[in-house]
């Protein structure tokens, strides 16, 4: 690395960088301990990474992509620390990538068999898109082989499988009513294997990479929450780290994209933010090296690292508004139903009544 | 299966479904209501129906609430009538003026209108929570109001109940998830919207037909109180 021109500062500049991005403690647990201050020594983190970047072999990555549109791998691209230069000159070595690879057609099948083979049980599988599995998984297809045929082949041998963007994770666009393909998620077909989800439409670049690092530094995956998402950026919503949230609570909102509250940074919420039930870390971690993030920018969150996002209501209505409006039909109907329902127990009352006034003097004649 | 899910479920098809029975139920009570036909009224009129109507309403808006000792009501049992007073002025409050339910009127109606701050639609709606506790304990020891009270009393309690409280959770992010509380919150919602024509809850409707038709009475007779 010194050859390459890293100075020790720079090395352990990043490593810090990365402890926190991984959202290690970097504080030795003094207080915990409940040894005197003098004498208390913890983990220190910074070390650990920079003993483990140095030492580990680089890891190998697989990267396939199926029903997807290549949006999280350009985002990856645009990861700011560690960047995918850093990963890719230094850490990883990426053994398949079909939009950044060079090769084409059987040598570059041929190199990912190879690859498979070589490193079996030792690499990480990224999938980006999800996984076809109506006909027989033949809507997508790769080298004349299906998408789920290649996904199972690929995962037999892998050592741990990260499924990056919403569509990998949870199907994501492609699943989107009415869900022709029949699409799914990695972690709904492979069940033997650990899947991290990494949602988000694209995932956060850094969340990719941060999981990544923390496979290299520890050699197993961060801890998961219950849909497989790591803690570390998943573990709080957008709501509860937005900037606009106090806004949110002293009830000032913006009513429309271009009115006085929507200059002044008011909150999206009623032109129809998600935030409240979207876990990510855009608004901690923020978008193209911290600069800003969708609601910053002045646009709602979609909720795109929630599974069915797509079907989620509409994007620009009110998160408490029921999903779908009634139509005109559906209420006239129950109307309809209300009242000649009403009207026949009425009339059929009606009736009764005018038979029992007619046989009431008799059956007292009869008494 | 997850609370993902079952949001889903109950804003979506479910919340459909509840919708449907309500407006079928209510509108079948609606009907039967006025098919019951009015009695012929031979007595000659003293007054005016529309003024003793408008009187009544006039009390029952500007008087009742601010002094509320001229009704009997409140000198004999004043729990029930300010705590009752208290929980319909929140709940009022809390549907109609809390931004999160006034986008629901607008995805149904198509227009919404102004709303109230968080803190303070927060303060009516706390009030209204402890205002329904307080109802129930009074429903609880007072042996006259336990003596008539049967399951359905007590499952109008619940039924109001637990949407408010999950609601209130909610927007405060207490003790669970924010898509568990507003799940629960939905199915609550959704289960009372079925409840309320089958139950007394239905008076959020004919309270109004009773209003008016004593209110014509008393103006016809000239004996607006």
């Amino acid at each position: 690395m010194q050859k390459q021109g890293v100075t020790r500062r720079q090395f352990m500049q990043m490593c810090g960088v990365m402890v926190g991005a991984m959202g290690l403690r970097v504080q030795p647990p003094v207080r915990e301990s409940g040894l005197p201050v003098q004498m208390a020594r913890g983990f220190n983190p910074i070390t650990t990474v920079a003993h483990a970047l140095q030492t580990k072999p680089r890891v190998p990555v697989i990267w396939l992509e199926f029903q997807d549109c290549a949006g999280c791998s350009e985002a990856l691209t645009r990861s700011h620390n560690p960047s995918l230069v850093d990963l890719v000159l230094q850490y990883i070595t990426v053994e398949y990538h079909e939009t950044l690879m060079a090769a084409a057609g059987l040598q570059a099948e041929q190199n990912k068999e190879d690859a498979m083979k070589k490193y079996a049980g030792q690499y990480v599988l990224v999938v980006e898109g999800s996984v076809p599995a109506g006909i027989d998984g033949n809507y997508c297809t790769i080298g004349g082989r299906s998408a789920l045929d290649l996904l199972k082949e690929a995962a037999a041998g892998a050592a741990a499988i990260i499924s990056t963007g919403n569509c990998a994770a949870f199907g994501g666009i492609p699943k989107a009513k009415p869900n022709p393909t029949d699409a799914k998620g990695v972690w709904e077909i492979i069940t033997d294997k650990p899947v991290v989800n990494i949602p988000g439409c694209p995932a956060i670049p850094e969340a990719t990479t941060g999981t990544l690092f923390n496979f290299i530094v520890f050699g197993k995956l961060p801890e998961l929450d219950y849909l497989n998402r790591p803690k570390t950026y998943y573990a709080q919503t957008i709501h509860d780290r937005c900037l606009r949230r106090p806004f949110y609570e002293a009830g000032k909102f913006a009513e429309s994209f271009d009115d006085e509250g929507a200059r002044k940074g008011y909150c999206l919420y009623k032109l129809g933010c998600k935030g409240p039930t979207t876990y990510n870390a855009c608004a901690s971690i923020k978008w193209s090296g911290g600069l800003s993030f969708p609601i910053q920018s002045g646009h709602p969150c979609l909720g795109c690292s929630e599974p069915n996002f797509w079907d989620g209501g509409g994007f620009y209505q009110g998160q408490s508004a029921p999903l779908d409006r009634p139509t005109i039909v559906t209420a006239g109907a129950a109307a309809a139903v209300g009242v000649v329902a009403g009207a026949g127990i009425a009339m059929a009352n009606r009736a009764q009544k005018g038979r029992g006034d007619k046989t009431e003097p008799s059956e007292g004649a009869k008494s | 299966m997850n609370w993902d899910n079952i949001l889903e479920f109950a804003r979506g098809p479910f919340f459909q479904v509840a919708l449907f029975i309500f407006i079928a139920g209510m509108l079948f009570r609606f009907t039967r209501i006025v098919l019951l036909g009015w009695g012929k009224d031979r007595v000659k009129s003293k007054g005016s129906k529309i003024g003793g109507v408008a009187k009544t309403y006039a009390k029952a808006i500007l008087i009742l609430p601010f002094l509320p000792w001229v009704k009997n009501t409140f000198n004999r049992n004043p729990i029930i009538y300010i705590a009752g007073g208290l929980f319909h002025l929140g709940l009022f409050i809390v549907i109609f003026l809390g931004t999160a339910h006034m986008l629901v009127w607008k995805s149904l109606i198509g227009f919404g209108w102004f709303t109230l701050p968080l803190p303070i639609v927060d303060w009516f709606a706390a009030v209204a929570i402890v205002a329904m506790l307080a109802l129930f304990i009074n429903r609880l020891v007072n042996p006259v109001l336990k003596l008539i009270s049967g399951p359905a009393e007590w499952l109008n309690l619940l039924i109001v109940f637990v949407p408010m409280v999950t609601g209130y959770m909610m927007t405060h992010h207490l003790l669970q998830p924010y898509e568990m509380l507003f799940s629960w919150h939905m199915l609550a919602v959704d289960v009372l919207l079925i409840w309320i024509p089958l139950s007394r809850i239905s008076h959020f409707m004919f309270y109004f037909f009773a209003r008016t038709i004593h209110g014509a009475q008393f103006g016809k007779r000239g004996v607006t109180p």
